[in-house]
């Protein structure tokens, strides 16, 4: 098992590089979700009390855009040049890679909503300070999920024409429970948690994870397959 | 070998099990079907003396495996057939030219053996290991350099190498990485990115990753592509090499006049049938091009 990990840690440190080194660099992703919440704010008006309510549904749908660009550009550096095949073609267990390219996902994910919130903390005049270590978990467990879905599904699109189209429409209806639980975790932590159902809605979070990690491990290596 | 009398027809791998102790790997033709092994042992297969993917000596002594070998072997793309049921049987040690036209099933044949592609119908193993239900021991003896690079635009040079290394599990990763890049000559770009690399240095980039893997197996697909002078001369004295050192190289190129004084022997597939084999260590079942053997043509007609 630590060899699997040794081996998914080097496939995500090199997915990692080559995004920090890349042209189409994470900064201009993280731009692009900042725009999205700027925008949202002026579509919304100037009523603080009305931004600060919708707040924990914008971040979210933010981290969904930016992280559906940041997954399938994690699976097109692949498709350049036969690095998906070449890739295949090492003697390392289907569920490795995967597990390498979903860690690579998540920890993109992950720095997006970290990022985000406070853009949305200065954007839409909200003090995230008291609700730090819940919201830190929301990020943490949602960008897990976001990256378990999103890693085999941009698997399923890489070699599609149609893929930015595809990959969304394939993609955003499995991470409904997954966008309902973090929103809903995000506002009973934002809000301070009165009802005391943030853990119930992180468990369902961590759940989420849990099976989603499962099925894309087990059912990964067919998409490589040809 | 012509079949063994037990051989017979209707055969299932659990049958086969049974009588012989060894499990044998049927290809599926169709939902609910399994190739039989009247279909699978091809009934001229008196012309391959030593066909062993399918025996099972009940003596007790088993010949060594063919390095490379493939039995009725062939891969459909819709209705088209790449591969059209090809015979070819490599010994170990043997460096092997594989000629034949654009579109012929040169690439086809070594994606397969590399586990890139899985067969439609027939049977491909290295080494006696069924590629297709033994990918992953296979992969451990098979460095396979494709017509793509399939390197990280990114990542340095060096870098390229260390990642492949490790997912090899190759120990002291940087240092092999550094002494690959030397053989090919690009010691001087080890820490340069393979983004600003001309298509001849990605081309020498591939063949060092191939020299690190260190596999008994090396399929090698147009090596001579993209290459200068001063790159086929490396290439050619690569395959010289690797033919000293005994390795099993099956080298598919447009270049015959280059690559058959290289190659112990060669075969020829044209339209994906395999039509000629020669020289030594290489056996096969030549078929003429245009007939198709039946369980793909059963399926191409249908």
């Amino acid at each position: 098992m630590s060899d699997e990990l040794r081996l998914a840690w080097a496939i995500a440190r090199k997915d990692a590089l080559c995004e920090l080194r890349g042209r189409q660099a994470a900064g201009s992703t993280l731009f692009f979700a900042a725009l999205v919440l700027l925008l949202f704010g002026f579509a919304l008006g100037p009523d603080t009390r009305r931004l600060a309510e919708a707040a924990p549904g914008l971040l979210w749908l933010a981290v969904v855009f930016g992280g559906l660009l940041t997954v399938a550009r994690l699976h097109q550096l692949e498709a350049e040049d036969g690095a998906l095949d070449e890739l295949a073609r090492y003697p390392v267990e289907r569920r490795t890679i995967y597990l390498g390219k979903a860690l690579a996902g998540g920890m993109a994910v992950i720095v997006l909503g970290a990022v985000l919130l406070p853009v949305v903390g200065v954007l839409y005049g909200i003090d995230l300070a008291p609700a730090a270590l819940p919201l830190a978990l929301t990020v943490l467990l949602g960008g897990i999920g976001f990256a378990a879905v999103g890693t085999f599904y941009a698997a399923v699109t890489v070699r599609m024409r149609a893929r930015e189209v595809m990959l969304p429409l394939l993609m955003l209806p499995v991470i409904a429970p997954l966008l309902l639980g973090a929103v809903e975790a995000t506002a009973a932590a934002l809000s301070g948690d009165p009802f005391g159902e943030l853990g119930a809605w992180l468990q369902l979070l961590a759940g989420f994870d849990v099976v989603m990690l499962l099925a894309g491990a087990a059912g990964y290596g067919y998409l490589l397959e040809e | 070998m012509a079949p063994d009398a037990s051989y017979e027809a209707g055969f299932t791998s659990r049958v086969w099990r049974r009588r012989t102790g060894q499990r044998l790997h049927l290809t599926p033709i169709g939902a609910g079907r399994t190739l039989s092994l009247t279909h699978a042992v091809s009934p001229s297969a008196s012309s391959m003396p030593q066909t062993t993917i399918y025996s099972a000596p009940r003596t007790g002594q088993h010949p060594p495996p063919p390095a490379v070998a493939t039995d009725q072997l062939a891969r459909l793309f819709g209705r088209s057939a790449a591969l059209a049921g090809v015979s070819l049987r490599v010994e170990p040690g043997r460096v092997v030219a594989l000629l034949g036209p654009n579109g012929a099933g040169k690439t086809t044949l070594l994606r397969i053996l590399a586990t890139s592609l899985h067969p439609s119908f027939g049977v491909a193993a290295i080494h006696g290991l069924d590629v297709a239900h033994h990918a992953h021991a296979v992969r451990q003896m098979v460095a396979y350099l494709p017509h793509a690079t399939g390197l990280y635009d990114d990542l340095t040079a060096a870098e390229n190498l260390a990642f492949a290394a490790t997912l090899r599990r190759l120990p002291d990763a940087e240092d092999r990485a550094r002494r690959a890049l030397a053989a090919v000559g690009l010691t001087h770009e080890a820490d340069r990115r393979v983004r600003g690399f001309s298509a001849g240095m990605r081309r020498r980039l591939a063949l060092a990753r191939l020299l690190l893997a260190d596999a008994p197996v090396l399929l090698l697909d147009e090596p001579h592509a993209a290459l200068d002078a001063e790159g086929m001369a490396l290439v050619d004295r690569l395959l010289a090499g690797w033919r000293e050192e005994g390795r099993t190289v099956l080298v598919a190129s447009h270049q015959a006049q280059r690559i058959t004084p290289l190659a112990h022997g060669w075969a020829r597939l044209d339209g994906g049938l395999l039509v000629e084999v020669g020289g030594e260590g290489v056996t096969g079942e030549a078929r003429s091009a245009g007939r198709l053997p039946e369980p793909v043509g059963a399926v191409v007609e249908r």
